[in-house]
């Protein structure tokens, strides 16, 4: 089994999430948390460890079985570390991208998004289905260019702690060199609003350079209040509705559809519809937009 | 594997642990509007767009109604400590008693707003066509 840095974790997230309850408490903020929200959030995360230990060794099968073909075997030399921490964080960008793009990709990642709050609890809606939803193939070409498989499992591991604790809205803003470079509170607060004008923003995972390089950048604004969530808000705290209702919708969707729009249900972006029945992102901006007078 | 058992009962145990303090700390405070422009703002959010011509807020900020221009109505219902915003299909019988207004004949989503209840009624149906 490779070095799992999530494991190790876990008791640090503990700690630090009974912090912010009482930090927030103390502090005045009663909507912070919602012990029922924090159920969910967290059984998610407990049953994703569970899919992780199923699938993990699947993953990391095929990361071996790429890696054979690799030109050249990079090994386990000191600087390939940071090489290979780089290069994963921009494959979690494309994947973080894809995911909120491509609905196959987003009924596995809705989960992470579907809370209504944003505290540390949130951090821990983790998929259950990530495998089904093909995640692990943005990982392969860091195998192919010849990286270990282990360290970029590490590293993805050592990523998704990272990612930890930004989600807070205890921290707000951070020294401007780190907001210029890092992903931070402040950045995926806007990843994770429903406000139209931060829909599909900021897919970041370590470094937030990346969304500034291929132009899904969105600084966090004061104008209007973050409203945190997915744009059809679940209504409901049920564990196996959280994880499951996009790929029911998906089996809905396509089961109904004419056969020539069946496909475009899994692949085209979550929201689209082939009557123009619902709202896709950019139309919801694009409607945004209009309203303010802008084009 | 019984490292992989024990971390599972050891972070189950934390989940039961951090849930039981958030509860003991009043994290259990049910949803508040503030006012109209909190209401009108969260009806904005809505999937496809919703924009309110007219809103009634309950009398305690616990849920709201809105009309938009179309003659759509909608609702803001309670989840947790905050909102859900829900259509109200057209054709539903909007009943009014006193103070209070129920859609669908649905108790749980009566909303009390006073005075206004009464504008709110749509028994004479052809009122929600336009
Ligand atoms: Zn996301
Ligand atoms: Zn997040």
């Amino acid at each position: 089994m490779p070095f799992d840095p999530v494991a190790y974790a876990i008791p640090v997230f503990v700690a630090l999430i009974l912090g912010e309850l009482l930090w927030t408490r103390f502090a005045g903020d009663a909507h912070a948390y919602e012990w029922r929200d924090t159920g969910t959030s967290l059984a998610i995360g407990l049953g994703s460890t569970v899919a992780g230990a199923i699938t993990g060794g699947l993953t990391a099968a095929l990361l071996v079985w790429v890696h054979g073909f690799a030109p050249l075997s990079i090994g386990w030399a000191w600087w390939a570390w940071p090489l290979c921490f780089v290069l994963d964080d921009l494959a979690y960008y494309v994947f973080h991208r894809s995911a909120h793009r491509v609905r196959w990709f987003w009924a596995s990642h809705v989960n992470h998004h579907s809370s209504q709050h944003y505290n540390l609890s949130t951090a821990l809606r983790q998929s259950w289905t990530g495998f089904v939803a093909l995640s692990f193939i943005f990982r392969l070409p860091l195998a192919l260019i010849g990286f270990e498989p282990g360290m970029i499992l590490a590293c993805a591991g050592l990523n998704l702690v990272y990612q930890f604790w930004i989600h807070t809205e205890t921290v707000k803003r951070l020294p401007r060199w780190f907001e210029a470079v890092m992903n931070t509170p402040s950045h995926h607060r806007v990843h994770h609003a429903v406000n139209a004008r931060y829909l599909d923003r900021n897919y970041a995972g370590t470094f937030i350079v990346w969304d500034r390089l291929f132009g899904t950048f969105a600084p966090e604004d004061g104008e209007d209040r973050i409203r945190y969530g997915i744009v059809s808000q679940l209504g409901t705290f049920n564990l196996f509705y959280a994880v499951f209702h996009e790929w029911i919708g998906i089996a809905r969707d396509v089961w109904k559809a004419p056969w020539r729009h069946k496909l475009s249900y899994l692949w085209r972006e979550p929201g689209w519809s082939h009557d123009g029945s619902r709202e896709t992102s950019d139309m919801i901006r694009r409607r945004w937009l209009e309203s303010r007078g802008e084009q | 594997m019984p490292a992989a058992v024990l971390q599972f009962v050891g972070s189950l145990a934390a989940v039961v642990a951090i849930v039981t303090v958030a509860w003991l700390l009043g994290s259990r405070k049910s949803a508040n509007l503030s006012d109209e422009e909190e209401a009108r703002e969260l009806f904005r959010l809505a999937p496809g767009g919703f924009e309110p011509v007219e809103i009634a807020l309950d009398t305690e900020g616990a849920a709201a109604i809105a009309r938009d221009a179309d003659g759509r109505l909608a609702m803001l219902v309670p989840h947790g400590n905050q909102f859900v915003f829900r259509l109200v299909p057209p054709d539903t019988p909007i009943r009014v008693e006193g103070d209070s207004v129920t859609p669908g004949n649905r108790p749980f989503l009566r909303i009390t707003i006073g005075e206004s209840a009464r504008d709110w009624a749509n028994t004479d149906s052809g009122d929600n066509n336009g």
